[in-house]
């Protein structure tokens, strides 16, 4: 395990000027009020303010920051944008904070060789802005990714509703330029697929910052698909749309997203932009097939047939690029309109097999019940990844309390039934007591033997992720408010 | 499987039958420090450097059973042991497959396939095999039997032990089960083959194809010999000096039909008449899933290049030895050669002079499949060289400080 030792003001003082000098004092944040900023990410519940902020202009500048750090014996985490909702980011014993929103540049895109080479701090939406007419995509496309960076989708290996057709980031990320905990440059993959040796690239995507700091990416690039059928199915019960869901895919087929949301959801919804949803409706499906036009309609009409088998009052079909859009608006806006229905809200991300979305649907509500807590449901139901978000007023710490208590109560459950604790946020420090809970301590055993081969002395991201890095026994306290996912 | 002395040198060999005698096994051979190689069905045993210290066998094929297969969650968990033929089997009687294709599918397992990271044609439309492995279990060299993943699609966790130990030749752990997500096997399938007389023009036919409506399963270039003598090929008129581009499409019968109408008139507006279409995909489809485990030429190589750089690299191939027989996943930008004779100045010179110099110059690697023994290049030259060896030398340390899983095979 690695304790923290805080570095004394002494210290600190000689490592800013170290840095200024090293990079620039335009680089380098040392102010109380300028330092607050970082004091977490959209993880809010835990704060703690970095000592030194600095943004990197290089891959030498990150160099030159890290060999700094490692002389002064201080520690030093990487940041993206900041919209983790883990708190991944979160500068734990203080330290040096490597912020690289300004390693920014889209450095080639090569459409014959499908890939593109990006920096770290390249918006996810900046890239596809750039492909915009080229007829290819960046698959992933988090809701975040008006703000999040392509450097903190690898470290969090981010989703999106895209993911249940085009996969996740690991699977759309070729090569990874990185400076190590300990200054040095290493370029793991690259254009070609297959890397020589050990995968690991595929070790760093998701490694949530602790493995080294992301400098280079190579991301592959997706051709767009010729066309697109989105339908919205009207359920009764939350159990027929979970049942739908069940269907669509045990039938074999793979739609590019399918989404759910429950009635609670649906009044805010309806109440923000005025779509005309059905108010009465207990569920409905949002779904969206694409690919060849020639495919289309087959693929639709089976999937309104299966709708239609499990008790689905109506399906609509989204007639124009128009209605589309404004749907997907509605979807991905949810979280804006939760603030129609409560104070505070927290948002839980876990996974099931997708054949148990209905018992975990029920045991949802019966938790809700129990705690006596409003629980509303907007989530990627084809992945079977859950997103319930507990509604409470945070002024009131009764109620708090029993929101922590469902929440780990939901998690409990997804793990009971063969799940995960994340699908797609990280486990960063928020859910770093559930590891010992899902993995075994050899596992644990082993991911830290990972770690401790890239990063042996721990001063890189210390205390994330794996209780065995010193992070276990840390109190929750609070649940907070969460940005949308 | 009965392993032959010139492959590996076996003083002995054990065939557990759960994970926990997996372990029990390791920690024998960490008391008597032997090193251990893991057997799954002996398929690519060539692939790797020969391993010189003798040691013990560990044959997984008594781990062979379904654990898991809830159909309806597109999911399957199975030990390592199991063959991708029995693994295909299963699936198939839910409609569904790994779309992973590999040579000799009635032997090689689930294991060995995750452990030589093998793709074959279908990795360009469907994704590449680490894309599908969601959850593993493996013991290490010190006895620990470790997971991640798990058993659902989405799932970010803990680091991904998944793709660290695909492609890992079983030097970090002996792979001991896996949970793979699955897909529904497509109503129909048909391709299109064509021949083609230059590198100019194949590379021109598979930029066109980059940009093309068309979504391919597979996008294959073949060359040589080989395929000279493929009946199912007959009516291309191979040149011997030219290519043949097959295209396999997949999808709802509607699909197909439309992508072969509408690829058949691209390829006419580009000045090919009369491609070979045919339903299906019996021949030569077989033949070019079991191209890269030929053992019968004396050299076999892999090259991962950026895709426009398969036709310059088969070139300077076929500069070397022009009876060479070359099969590409050319999408994606694997290349298999298989030389026809072995060369003069030996395999160290073949790679260092000519094929490391001509994969690098686009991007890309090469390393070997098949040699005869006693061919064997260094250990740098093998792996072609500029992979990160500390920090992956570092990784192999923590997992098997002993180096006692497959010695000597692999990249350090």
């Amino acid at each position: 395990m690695t304790t923290i030792v805080p570095p004394t003001t002494q210290t600190l003082t000689r490592l800013a000027d170290e840095l200024r000098r090293a990079i620039g004092s335009e680089n380098v944040l040392t102010a109380r009020s300028d330092l607050l900023v970082y004091e977490c990410d959209g993880f809010v519940i835990e704060k703690n303010s970095p000592d030194v902020v600095v943004f990197p202009r290089s891959t030498a500048d990150v160099v030159k920051v890290v060999q700094c750090c490692n002389r002064a014996d201080v520690p030093f985490v990487p940041r993206g944008a900041g919209t983790s909702l883990a708190g991944g980011c979160l500068p734990i014993g203080g330290g040096v904070m490597i912020v690289l929103t300004r390693l920014k540049n889209i450095l080639e895109i090569n459409y014959r060789d499908r890939y593109a080479v990006v920096e770290p701090g390249v918006v996810n939406v900046h890239l596809t802005n750039a492909l915009k007419g080229s007829g290819y995509h960046y698959a992933p496309d988090p809701s975040s990714q008006g703000a999040c960076t392509i450097g903190g989708n690898v470290a969090t290996n981010s989703g999106g509703p895209h993911t249940l057709k085009y996969g996740v980031t690991v699977n759309h990320v070729l090569g990874i330029e990185a400076v190590l905990a300990d200054g040095s440059v290493v370029q793991l993959g690259g254009p070609a697929e297959d890397p020589l040796g050990l995968d690991l690239v595929g070790a760093m995507v998701g490694s949530e910052g602790t493995l080294g700091i992301v400098t280079k990416v190579w991301v592959k690039l997706t051709r767009n698909p010729q066309g697109w059928r989105t339908m919205l199915a009207i359920f009764e019960s939350c159990d027929d749309a979970t049942q739908a869901i069940s269907e669509i895919i045990g039938a074999g087929i793979v739609p590019a997203a399918l989404e759910m949301m429950d009635q609670g959801i649906l009044v805010a919804i309806e109440a923000a932009f005025g779509f005309g949803f059905p108010l009465d409706a207990q569920a409905i499906l949002l779904i969206e097939v694409d690919g060849l036009e020639a495919g289309l309609d087959q693929q639709r009409d089976q999937i309104v047939e299966l709708c239609k088998r499990s008790n689905a009052r109506e399906v609509r079909l989204a007639k124009d690029e128009k209605e589309r859009l404004k749907l997907w608006k509605c979807r991905k806006q949810a979280f804006g309109a939760i603030g129609r229905l409560s104070p505070s809200y927290c948002t839980q991300d876990g996974v099931v097999p997708r054949t148990q979305l209905p018992n975990i649907l029920r045991k949802i509500i019966e938790i809700g019940t129990r705690y006596d807590l409003k629980i509303v449901n907007v989530f990627h139901a084809g992945d079977g990844n859950i997103h319930p978000i507990l509604l409470f007023d945070e002024r009131q710490p009764e109620q708090v309390e029993r929101v922590l208590l469902a929440s780990n109560e939901i998690l409990e459950a997804c793990l009971a039934s063969g799940g995960s604790v994340t699908g797609e946020h990280g486990i960063g420090v928020e859910k770093i007591h559930f590891m010992q809970k899902m993995f075994t301590p050899d596992d644990l055993q082993a991911m830290d033997n990972l770690r401790q081969a890239f990063n042996p002395l721990g001063k890189l991201s210390p205390q994330k992720m794996l209780p065995t890095a010193g992070g276990c026994g840390m109190e929750q306290k609070h649940p907070g408010r969460r940005a949308a996912l | 499987m009965p392993v032959s002395s010139d492959i590996l040198p076996l003083q002995k060999t054990s065939d557990p039958a759960t994970a926990a005698e997996v372990v029990d096994l390791v920690q024998q051979a960490r008391a008597a420090t032997t090193p251990l190689y893991p057997i799954g069905g002996g398929t690519s045993l060539h692939f790797g450097l020969r391993a010189k210290t003798p040691g013990w066998g560990v044959t997984l094929s008594k781990l062979n059973r379904v654990v898991d297969f809830p159909a309806r969650d597109m999911t399957i968990t199975v030990e390592a042991g199991i063959t991708l033929a029995e693994l295909a089997q299963t699936l198939a009687a839910e409609g569904q497959r790994l779309p992973v294709d590999v040579p000799a599918a009635d032997k090689a397992t689930v294991g060995g396939v995750i452990a030589t990271n093998w793709n074959g044609p279908r990795r360009y439309g469907q994704g590449s095999l680490r894309d599908f492995v969601i959850g593993i279990e493996a013991v290490d060299g010190t006895g620990l039997l470790f997971h991640g993943g798990g058993r659902v699609v989405k799932n970010v966790a803990g680091y991904d032990f998944c793709k660290l130990l695909t492609g890992s030749l079983g030097t970090l752990g002996i792979i001991t089960q896996v949970t793979f997500k699955v897909r529904p096997i497509p109503e129909r399938s048909a391709w299109l083959a064509c021949s083609l007389s230059s590198p100019k023009q194949a590379e021109a036919m598979l930029a066109a194809l980059q940009q093309s409506a068309v979504v391919p399963a597979a996008v294959e270039l073949l060359a040589g010999p080989v395929w000279q003598s493929q009946s199912a090929l007959d009516e291309l008129k191979l040149d011997p000096r030219g290519y043949a581009l097959l295209v396999l499409l997949e999808g709802t019968a509607a699909e197909v039909l439309w992508m072969k109408d509408h690829l058949r008139r691209e390829w006419r507006d580009a000045g090919v008449v009369n491609p070979l279409m045919e339903d299906g995909c019996a021949a030569p489809w077989l033949q070019i899933i079991e191209f890269s485990a030929d053992l019968d030429s004396p050299i076999t190589v892999q090259a991962s290049v950026k895709p426009s750089g398969v036709l310059p690299f088969i070139e300077v191939c076929r500069q070397r030895d022009p009876n060479c027989s070359v099969l590409a996943h050319a999408g994606n930008g694997t290349v298999f050669v298989r030389f026809a004779t072995f060369p003069d100045k030996g395999l160290g010179q073949l790679l260092l002079g000519d094929l490391q110099p001509a994969a690098s110059a686009q991007q890309g690697h090469v390393v070997i499949l098949n040699a005869p023994p006693g061919a064997e290049a260094t250990n740098q030259s093998y792996w072609g060289g500029e992979a990160p060896l500390a920090l992956m030398t570092a990784v192999k340390r923590r997992f098997d400080p002993l180096n006692l899983l497959n010695r000597g095979r692999f990249v350090y």
